[in-house]
């Protein structure tokens, strides 16, 4: 390994090395190592180029705001765009490439964008490519989103698994630094359930890197010791490789956690990472401080980097940024990393100027101080302050509080619910980021002790930018905004904070401005003549740093995008050879496909089968509820249109139900089996909406009401037995008295027992048109009985029919269904206005009688069927007086249902009609304009087949 | 006839998932099972809340204000013992219950439902209505680290397909 590792020292193990590739070249690093430590370790400071200028880049942090070290992990599906080197894992076999750059990281041709960079300035893109206004979406943004952009996505499928899980607690510690320890140790020994969450690979914050005395012992060792306590406890949960992104309301917090990352594949029984959401009693935020870079010409360098990351770098990985760094800094940072660097025997010295310009293109060769002279160097620490990481507390709306003698925002106060300890807070000396956690972390009770540790004391003198910069001297690194753009921003009149960022571009990005964003709002009230409080931060949002979509979806893709559900007649269908289809989250079976035959083949026999002998069809979907109460007729009477009070025992009504606005909403049979117990069905589609608008009426409008209502869908399985055959099938399986117009009239519903006792519910209803029954048994015998009735109708030659079968016949015989049940319908228009109760009360009947719903030009249903049969009606089309051209104002309705229909062998429809109903026998001009066809039609009644209903008392 | 399971041909006795030693939770489905939806009618909470607490050898778990699940009761039965004061709706065929016990019990089933499921706040005999992995559950506490948890059993396979993949970390074993 290069001469760039450190004899000794660090947190590495140097016994085990770890071989990865960058760019195609392998190299070595230890493990302990972060992708960025082990590149340095290497000699490889340029790690990216940069978003606009291509500038070569390498890391300036060692965190989670990185802005430059951007790679892309691994390949093929696994693959995963800008990634922070700095956090990410060393592991055996780990794949990295780097980004934005062509044809090599080492030569970019983009590069040249950098000699033209006086052109490049903000704005550039919105004032150069106004014109001509057609150029914009063909030309000029293809141009720009292949310059711009760093990794690509990958375009295949993510092999990887995805979990979501719940938490909760009663405090939530994020950081695990002094303060967050100290807090974590606090609830836990209180007795309260904690969660201690941490972004690192390992627990420990800033004592993983800084060389502080706590209790006697170094501050490592202080750390592990508290660390071990606290796994030690069955009350708290530690996690690392933890991120909490964002905080919600109800004190919820978001997290994920990187549970594989850190190797090269999952196991099949891990996921790569766990979304969480984590509902805290209260929170601390310990996320500690960010150091802050200063503006200053070639400050991107790579080789320039905070002071804090480069004592990062040598105390916990062993790796030297340089040899002869240069130091610059506002405030004692300079001085920690001077004496850290030193006793690693680097030879750091500290600027007695500022410095106003870095020489080196891809690596640092010497800083140009201020007066004119060069210190020759190989790396350049500085540090312009620290600001507290507030993001989390600021997700809500709430604004940070500037301190004028931090000079930085501090955390809001937010309530007791969420507050901040240590340098999140402000603190800058170890005891009291130590005792603040401990009082934070405090539950009940006094705090526990604050070991003795050993402060160094903090002032920062504001420099923000060196004015006499020479070059290019970056605010924000990741969009290669410059000290110039902020104060042509304000010039050009966006001197707002929130349009500066958009002009510039300043804090958009994977880093979110964590390091500019105080620089640059320092430099736009410097350009605007205000205070940087009076200028304030941007919006504070979630995410804190990136969240992969995978985290989002967690579990919940391709097959499981949502859940199946499956009728208890499912395998029958099967067994019958059913091409399922989505109804909602149903499977239904819509047809049972022989060899050779497509759907309408399918469907056209299933109904002449049906027709002619008996169907058998799955109807377990339709929506059951069981209504029960001395008030349940009455309740009815409410939510139809017409009137179930009066239903005798034993029978089955049609009932059609509105909404408060006076259209209908949905329909269906609903029988009495009891003075106090009716069973009402819905349609599959609005089952669950019909359930929550009664839970409505109930609750909210009639509470008075003795009445339940329990969805029973599942309970039992429903099968359509309809045709001439259909009661013949039925008495080979009824047990006692065999069905006949009697016992069992048309609109019967009677319990009764088939197959030697098995309960079952009959209900003589139809929607085939047919003679035909509806036939409920407990679901788990549902395949059982329908293989038995299979087995019953063998002689009269029994067919299982789909939904687009019982489609086909409904239409036959004008039924309304889905097509005209569509939410812009009256009862009047469907041709059920007779069914409206004058008799009493219900919903929708006041607003059912407002002019527009009652206009004898509405439109009506309708029965449509081409003049030519040869032609082929096409729902959707829409319906013209004859001769005229299709236009908004000549239109006159549209086709809701077509089928082919086997009984009348012609393509047949329901349609919506202005006065349709006074317009039978008309010859109307039927448009299609998807298809651009036009052809001609006759309106007719919508029982098409069998106006008679001869064959349903057959 | 003999009742069937939804999921006869799904649910495969065995030892699944990460092999750690015992396995982190152990699964089965309840069938064939008796569960019958209690609700009280107007005015008469207290005198259902009364009979069902007087039964002997059925389950009343809770699930929603004046309403019980009542496992190991005929619908029959309930009828007669409750009269007027309920309604009694039979959803032993409409649901399917499934037991999860062990020591991750509580880690598998925090990866679908909000509800803070430790044992301070979901003791023994508690029960939750919830919803885990877009379907309705019925949750309810039965042991220090066990549970018994019912769908709609038209969701019973999707559902069991997503408990089964959450489980792979502890290691599962069906009975």
């Amino acid at each position: 390994m290069g001469s760039f590792r450190l004899s000794s020292g660090g947190l590495i193990d140097r016994c085990k090395r770890l071989n990865f590739t960058f760019d195609g070249e392998s190299f070595q690093g230890f493990a302990g190592d972060s992708l960025a430590s082990a590149l340095m370790a290497n000699g490889r400071m340029l790690m990216g180029r940069s978003f606009k200028y291509h500038r070569p880049r390498g890391p300036i942090t060692a965190g989670a705001a990185e802005p430059n070290a951007l790679v892309e992990l691994r390949s093929g599906g696994r693959k995963e765009a800008n990634t922070r080197a700095t956090m990410v894992e060393l592991h055996e076999g780990l794949e990295a490439k780097s980004q934005n750059r062509w044809p090599s990281l080492g030569f970019d041709v983009g590069a040249i964008n950098s000699l033209a960079s006086s052109i490049f300035v903000a704005g550039f893109y919105y004032k150069t490519f106004m014109w001509p206004k057609s150029f914009w979406e063909k030309i000029y943004e293809p141009l720009i989103r292949k310059a711009a952009g760093l990794g690509a996505a990958s375009r295949e499928a993510d092999p990887d698994r995805y979990e979501k899980s719940y938490a909760h607690c009663d405090l939530l510690v994020i950081g695990s630094g002094p303060a967050g320890l100290m807090a974590a140790l606090a609830a836990a020994r209180s007795g309260g359930r904690v969660i201690l969450a941490d972004e690192g690979s390992e627990l420990g914050g800033s004592l993983l890197f800084e060389r502080e005395e706590i209790g006697g012992k170094t501050g490592l060792e202080w750390a592990r010791g508290v660390i071990a306590e606290l796994a030690s406890m069955t009350n708290i949960t530690l996690m690392p490789r933890t991120t909490i992104f964002g905080w919600f309301d109800g004190n919820i917090f978001g997290a994920v956690e990187r549970v594989a990352d850190h190797v090269a594949a999952p196991t099949h029984n891990e996921p790569r990472q766990r979304y969480w959401r984590i509902i805290a009693k209260k929170a601390v935020l310990a996320a500690g401080a960010e150091e802050r870079p200063i503006v200053f010409g070639g400050n991107d360098v790579p080789g320039v980097m905070t002071a804090s990351a480069m004592r990062h770098y040598a105390n916990r990985y062993g790796v030297a940024a340089g040899h002869n760094i240069a130091v610059f800094a506002n405030n004692p940072s300079g001085a920690r990393s001077l004496r850290d660097l030193r006793a690693h025997g680097l030879n750091a010295t500290a600027v007695d100027h500022p410095i106003i310009n870095v020489k080196g293109g891809k690596g640092v060769k010497a800083a140009v101080l201020a007066g004119g002279h060069d210190i020759p160097c190989d790396a350049i620490a500085v540090s312009g302050g620290w600001s507290p990481i507030v993001n989390l507390m600021c997700h809500r709306g709430t604004r940070p509080v500037w301190n004028e003698k931090l000079a930085a925002f501090l955390p809001p106060d937010v309530g007791a619910e969420f507050v901040a300890a240590g340098s999140a807070n402000g603190k800058m000396l170890l005891s009291e980021c130590l005792t603040d956690g401990a009082a934070k972390g405090t539950l009940k009770g006094k705090p526990p002790a604050v070991p003795k540790c050993k402060d160094e004391a903090y002032a920062i003198s504001p420099l923000w930018w060196v004015k006499e910069s020479k070059g290019k001297a970056f605010v924000d690194y990741q969009n290669d905004v410059t000290v110039k753009d902020l104060p042509l921003a304000a010039r050009e009149g966006y001197n707002h904070i929130e349009l500066a960022k958009r002009y510039t571009t300043a804090g958009m990005a994977t880093d979110q401005g964590k390091l500019g964003n105080i620089n640059a709002i320092a430099i736009l009230a410097e350009a605007t003549g205000k205070t940087i409080p009076e200028i304030g931060t941007t919006t504070f949002r979630p995410f804190y740093t990136p969240v992969s979509f995978g985290a989002f979806a967690g579990p919940f893709t391709g097959k499981h995008f949502q859940p199946v559900r499956k009728s208890p007649l499912h395998q029958w269908g099967e067994e019958q050879g059913a091409v399922f289809v989505e109804t909602g989250l149903w499977m239904r079976s819509s047809w049972f496909p022989r060899k050779g035959e497509d759907w309408l083949a399918a469907a056209t026999r299933e109904v002449k089968a049906t027709r002619n002998g008996v169907g058998l069809c799955d109807v377990s979907t339709l929506g059951k509820i069981d209504v029960h109460g001395k008030d349940a007729g009455r309740f009815l009477d409410i939510l139809y249109c017409n009137t179930f009070s009066t239903l005798a025992v034993g029978k089955a009504r049609y009932g059609l139900m509105l909404r408060e606005d006076g259209i209908v909403m949905d329909d269906g049979t609903t029988s009495r089996f009891a003075e106090d117990h009716f069973v009402m069905t819905t349609t599959t589609a609005n089952a669950a909406k019909v359930m929550s608008h009664m839970e409505f009426v109930h609750q909210a409008l009639f509470p008075e009401l003795d009445v339940t209502y329990t969805s029973v869908t599942e309970q039992w399985a429903q099968m359509a037995m309809a045709g001439p055959s259909a009661r013949a099938t039925l008495n080979k399986i009824v047990d006692g008295a065999k069905l006949d117009d009697t016992n069992t009239p048309y609109m019967a519903a009677r319990e009764i027992s088939i197959l030697k006792g098995l309960p079952a519910r009959l209900f003589r209803i139809s929607f085939s048109g047919e003679h035909a029954y509806e036939l409920a048994v407990p679901a788990d015998f549902g395949n059982g009985v329908a293989r038995a009735l299979m087995q019953a109708g063998k002689e009269f030659g029994i067919m299982p029919y789909g939904i687009e079968a019982l489609s086909i016949m409904r239409i036959e015989k004008g039924h309304v269904a889905g097509g005209e049940l569509n939410g812009t319908t009256t009862a009047g228009d469907l041709g059920l206005g007779k069914m409206m109760s004058t008799k009493k009360d219900y919903i929708g009947r006041v607003m059912a009688g407002r002019e527009g719903l009652v206009d004898p030009k509405r439109q009506v249903v309708v029965g449509i069927r081409p003049v030519d049969k040869r032609d082929r009606l096409r729902a959707g089309s829409h319906l013209l007086t004859r001769g005229q051209s299709p236009s908004l104002a000549n239109d006159q309705g549209y086709i809701t249902s077509v089928a082919w229909s086997p009984m009348l062998n012609m393509w047949i429809g329901l349609a919506l009609l202005s006065d349709g109903r006074n317009r039978k026998g008309e010859v109307v001009q039927v448009f299609d304009g998807l298809r651009n066809h036009h052809m001609l039609a006759e309106i007719c009644e919508p029982m098409q087949f069998d106006p008679e209903n001869r064959r349903l008392h057959a | 006839m003999l009742r069937e399971s939804p999921l006869k041909d799904v649910v495969r006795a065995g030892r699944y998932g990460a092999d750690k030693g015992a396995p982190g939770v152990t699964l089965s489905v309840v069938h064939p099972l008796s569960l019958v939806m209690v609700i009280a009618r107007k005015g008469k909470a207290k005198a259902a809340k009364e009979s069902l607490t007087a039964m002997r050898g059925a389950t009343v778990m809770w699930a929603g204000p004046d309403q019980y699940y009542v496992k190991g009761a005929e619908a029959a039965a309930l009828k007669k013992k409750l009269g007027d004061a309920a309604s009694i709706i039979d959803q032993s065929h409409g649901r399917v219950m499934f037991r999860i016990s062990g020591p991750k019990s509580r880690a598998l089933l925090a990866k679908g439902t909000p509800v803070d499921l430790h044992a301070d706040e979901f003791p023994i005999g508690k029960s939750a209505v919830t919803q885990m992995a877009h379907v309705g559950a019925h949750l309810t506490c039965t042991g220090k680290d066990d549970f018994e948890l019912s769908v709609f059993r038209g969701f019973s396979e999707s559902f069991w397909e997503w408990l089964t993949e959450q489980a792979l970390e502890f290691g599962y074993q069906v009975n």
